[in-house]
């Protein structure tokens, strides 16, 4: 059994032209690849870094996860799942603001929307809040979590 | 052949052109998952225009910012020309517009702050995947190309280069260091951010958790000897990296399923074209035997039922 083997009799040809320019644009994509993960950043995505889990904590290191919580018109205050179906935008889209929002809360806006728009049914978003779980490591086991308020943005209505 | 022949040629393998056929069936029908299951908050994610940040990609070719009809437009396209090229109909033209535009949806929705890592392979295949252009009699193609096979071999490359080239990024991001991401708590770390997987249950055992990445650290590295791998040894390799997803899945509910699909350009998916002849005549002797003939024992001459590399 060999997969990369020929298995057919009747072979198309290639010229020289057509072999030689995907040889280059092969060499290429590869050469630009390398470059990407040995000194670029997400930025030159598809070329970009394969940087997924790529960093290290320390095992006494403090694992946040950003959350939004929402306060309803009837007085209840609910955790806004960070999803696109749900809120419109993903937890790892808001993480990457952070510093954003904490200086603009109001974009904040994005995430209140969403869930109004996927939830006609229930009462109106009337605050949210932009906060943190955070959970110390020690030697690599997590502690309890922590809760952390980073920003809060009244809905105008 | 000198050795730069030989290294030249070792990218362009004469390979069977009925794997690029049911390829593009399979990676076609794939985009319209991926739309949906996947990639899929384009459409959401352009009614945020405060939020988007363009990548390299998109300054360069002055890229309009998402709105909602870019959005919906790009999403009814690809599903309309998938189903088209699924069916290896227009494979250079339709084959080009679903590369570009799936390139550009992946753009936008990696535009807000995130980029994914697992679609590397699958873009590469997109954009490939037109240069092996017409396939004729598709599926059932009894003809080998080195086109075909310079698609496959790049939609390899990228595959191992998905695992490869993390390993690289991890020593980079570690200082240069090839033990300071082995030896990090990022296992407990991820898990603690993704609590729904069997993951919770390592968490008390951090050095079960740093051996775990040893293992995964030094694979990834290794993962380029798969590219000279062949037969029984590159399925080995292939129910590694495949189970190495499944617990990935099971501990961090990280799927990577774009890259996943991609592993098939190794597959001998032509055999799939000798199954079907082997499944008619199976199908033809049991009405023989129904009937009474008492042929079961004859064999029975079906197109394709022999095997693919028989007489060689």
């Amino acid at each position: 059994m060999c997969f990369n083997r020929p298995v057919e009799e009747q072979v198309h040809r290639m010229s020289r032209w057509s072999r030689r320019w995907r040889v280059l644009a092969a060499l290429l994509g590869i050469g630009l690849l390398v470059n990407g993960s040995l000194r670029m950043s997400d930025d030159v995505w598809p070329f970009g870094p394969l940087s997924q889990y790529a960093f290290s904590p320390a095992p006494d290191t403090t694992v946040l996860i950003t959350r939004v919580e929402g306060g309803l018109a009837d007085g209840r205050r609910i955790d806004v799942p960070l999803r696109a179906g749900v809120s419109g935008i993903s937890r790892a889209e808001v993480e990457a603001r952070i510093p954003a929002i904490t200086a603009d809360p109001s974009l904040l806006r994005a995430v209140a929307e969403g869930w109004s728009r996927n939830h006609p049914g229930e009462p109106r978003v009337v605050q949210v809040w932009l906060v943190q779980d955070e959970t110390r490591l020690a030697r690599g086991r997590p502690g309890p979590p922590r809760l952390v308020e980073l920003a809060s943005w009244e809905v105008p209505q | 052949m000198t050795r730069s022949d030989r290294a030249a040629a070792w990218f362009v393998p004469v390979l069977p052109d009925a794997r690029i056929a049911i390829l593009r069936t399979v990676l076609y029908l794939f985009v319209i998952i991926d739309i949906n299951a996947f990639v899929r908050d384009p459409i959401p994610l352009s009614r945020q225009p405060e939020l988007y940040s363009p990548l390299l990609l998109a300054r360069i070719l002055h890229l309009p910012p998402p709105s909602l009809p870019l959005t919906v437009t790009l999403y009814v396209v690809l599903t309309v020309t998938c189903l088209v090229a699924a069916a290896n109909r227009l494979p250079r033209s339709l084959g080009v517009l679903i590369a570009a535009a799936f390139t550009w949806w992946t753009a936008i929705g990696m535009s807000y702050g995130k980029v994914d890592h697992d679609h590397l392979a699958f873009v590469v295949a997109l954009w490939t995947l037109p240069t092996a252009g017409v396939v004729v009699d598709r599926w059932r193609s009894r003809t080998v190309s080195a086109q075909s096979g310079w698609v496959l071999r790049c939609i390899q490359i990228a595959v191992i280069a998905t695992y490869f080239l993390s390993a690289l990024t991890k020593i980079r991001s570690g200082g240069w260091s090839l033990s300071s991401w082995p030896n990090s708590a990022i296992l407990a770390w991820a898990i603690v951010r993704r609590p729904h997987g069997l993951g919770q249950f390592l968490l008390p055992y951090p050095g079960l958790l740093r051996v775990m990445q040893w293992g995964s650290f030094c694979a990834e590295l290794a993962s380029v000897v798969v590219l000279w791998l062949r037969g029984r040894a590159l399925l080995v390799a292939a129910i590694f990296w495949l189970s190495f997803h499944v617990f990935t899945v099971t501990i961090l509910y990280i799927h990577f399923a774009p890259t996943l699909i991609c592993w098939l350009a190794f597959a001998p998916l032509e055999r799939l074209r000798g199954l079907r002849g082997r499944m008619r005549g199976r199908r033809i002797r049991g009405w023989r035997q129904r009937a009474g003939r008492g042929a079961a024992r004859e064999s029975l001459p079906v197109v394709g039922h022999e095997a693919v590399d028989a007489g060689r």
